[in-house]
């Protein structure tokens, strides 16, 4: 550590540039890996917030709730205080004063009283997810189902859930009459686990939510990047990192001269990497974290202190790892090079 | 008694075919508080005597005893505790740190020693440098570095100095008076000293001359 912060302080510039570097790939990563999260809560976070462990569906509807058809017949066949009927219909609503200003919905119907309903939730009062808001809908306003011209009354906002980039509606069946159809609906939800049931498609909840239409592609394309991301860094920081110890190589070979142990300048080149990406991955974290905050509603990001942390450790093992390379040198560089310079 | 004595030592490197004998039978002592000198031509083998030396190189065969212990073919392991505890070196170009303070040139080989820590900014002040005790090494000039390597050659209290043409990168007026620093702080603290040199112009400051020619080495002055 001697050494280390020695060397930190009279380098300041050329490892600022190297932290500079580290932050700036950091930062790019936990900016991607949160608007993956955002995007994932957008397509299904109405979905993956709920207690539902298990789907499920008509055979044959491919994962996919708008392909899946239950009757009440079916509905027998696993009744219970564990079990929410669901439907899911994509829709369109206006202000009922405003007919220019049209908003994309999904209306999520089940039975009262269900585990998946809202509390609360009866007669014409209805709740929506506080994602409308952003929409310029409050507590009060009447809207109108675009389609029927049903009208209905928001009685409060539950929290931000959402279903393939819509706000969320919730309605019950008695409700919804008119809207989808009656008697039928699209899956059953179940509280505990389900592998299996003939007649059935049996689907887990992340299952369901990976099918959402543009989930998986969304979802598989921003990871990807952050792969890619993960793969360039270790790349530039390695040959960065061995840039700067080659330079240093001689110094090496005079400390082992002086009889510096080879292990006590390996804990020197990790020390420096681990300092100079430390406090690169915190930097990068706070300034996001503000950017979070100050980040406008309608934008979907999100990333929990897990991720965070999760994020910051493993980039600290992508650093570590970019200093193999310059270790090999290290351990390699030879004493017998400090005694006779002149040939 | 020698503090440091080579007794029959080879040294070949392969070349090629054949091998080169760069050492020939090489046998040599140091006393305590005795300041040597080895020179030669070029290419003669001093500086492959000075690795042997200094535990940075084992020889072919034959025994380098420092202090009655062989220490000519230990593990590289144990040859870094022997140069960190044992030997102090002084190098052709100081070689000293760049972004070590000066004081800290010093501190540092105490720091990764075990041995009690003497006090270091004393002796640089001795030295003249009292006023570089916080500059870097590039804000030096050439014999304030040599300087500043002698005492960081000096300051783990070692048993043994060993200097590799310390006047090669100054003039013969400076030179002088590096090697004058040597050979006082040698005989001061009661070492012993080995110094490769092309320099004549330094040789009035030593005890003893040995000559290397062709990889045999012969004592020239007692
Ligand atoms: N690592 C090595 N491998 C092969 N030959 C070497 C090596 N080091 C030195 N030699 C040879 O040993 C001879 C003596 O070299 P050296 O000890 O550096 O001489 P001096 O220091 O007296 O100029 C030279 O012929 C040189 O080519
Ligand atoms: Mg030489």
């Amino acid at each position: 550590m001697f050494l280390t912060l020695k060397e930190l302080r009279h380098e300041k510039i050329k490892f600022s540039a190297l932290s500079l570097i580290i932050f700036l790939i950091v930062f790019l990563v936990l900016f991607i890996t949160g608007l993956a999260n955002g995007l994932a809560n957008d397509s299904g976070s109405a979905i993956k917030e709920t207690p539902a462990q298990t789907f499920i569906l008509q055979k044959g509807s491919q994962s996919r709730l708008n392909r899946s058809n239950l009757t009440n017949s079916d509905w027998d066949k696993f009744k219970s205080s564990n079990a929410a009927k669901l439907s899911v219909t994509q829709a369109t609503i206006q202000k009922a004063a405003n007919k220019d200003k049209k908003t994309d919905i999904a209306y999520f119907i089940t039975d009262k009283n269900s585990f998946l309903a809202p509390k609360n939730q009866s007669g014409e009062k209805i709740y929506a997810s506080s994602k409308l808001q952003a929409s310029g809908y409050k507590v009060g306003d009447k809207f109108k189902d675009s389609n029927t011209n049903k009208t209905f009354t928001i009685a409060g906002f539950t929290d931000k859930e959402s279903y393939s980039h819509s706000p969320v509606i919730y309605l019950t069946f008695k409700q919804a009459q008119g809207i989808t159809m009656s008697n039928s609906f699209n899956a059953i939800a179940l509280k505990k686990n389900l592998t299996k049931k003939s007649g059935y498609q049996v689907i887990t909840k992340q299952n369901l939510i990976d099918n959402i239409p543009g989930y998986s592609a969304e979802q598989s394309s921003l990871y990807l990047m952050i792969g890619f991301l993960y793969v360039i860094s270790l790349f530039v920081l390695a040959v960065f990192f061995y840039i700067i110890n080659l330079q240093k190589m001689k110094d090496f070979g005079t400390l082992k001269a002086l009889g510096t142990k080879t292990s006590y300048l390996v804990k020197h080149v990790l020390s420096e990497m681990g300092i100079l990406s430390g406090v690169a991955i915190i930097l990068a974290s706070l300034v996001t974290y503000f950017i979070q905050l100050k980040m406008p509603a309608s934008m979907p990001f999100s990333l929990s202190f897990s991720t965070l942390l999760a994020t910051g450790i493993l980039f600290l093992v992508i650093a570590l790892l970019s200093a193999l390379l310059s270790l090999i040198k290290v351990i390699k560089v030879d004493p017998i090079n400090a005694i006779g310079g002149n040939n | 008694m020698p503090v440091l004595e080579l007794k029959n030592i080879i040294k070949n490197y392969p070349d090629g075919q054949n091998v080169n004998e760069v050492l020939k039978e090489i046998n040599f002592h140091v006393n305590q508080g005795e300041f040597a000198a080895i020179v030669g031509p070029s290419g003669a083998g001093k500086s492959t005597l000075l690795t042997i030396m200094g535990a940075l190189l084992s020889p072919t065969s034959g025994s380098v005893l420092l202090n009655n212990q062989d220490i000519g073919q230990l593990s590289k392991k144990q040859q870094t505790d022997i140069r960190l505890n044992k030997i102090g070196f002084i190098f052709q170009n100081s070689d000293l740190i760049p972004y070590l303070k000066i004081s800290d040139q010093l501190k540092f080989i105490q720091k990764i020693s075990n041995k009690n820590p003497i006090d270091s900014d004393k002796i640089l002040k001795e030295l003249g440098l009292g006023h570089r005790l916080n500059s870097y090494p590039n804000a030096l000039s050439g014999g304030e570095k040599q300087r500043v390597a002698i005492a960081r050659a000096f300051i783990n209290q070692p048993d043994l100095i060993l200097a590799d043409e310390p006047t090669a990168s100054l003039d013969s007026k400076r030179g002088h008076e590096v090697v004058k620093i040597i050979q006082e702080t040698v005989h001061q603290q009661n070492k012993a000293a080995v110094m490769v040199t092309h320099d004549e112009r330094v040789l009035d400051l030593v005890d003893s001359i040995w000559q290397i020619e062709d990889g045999r080495l012969k004592r020239v002055k007692a």
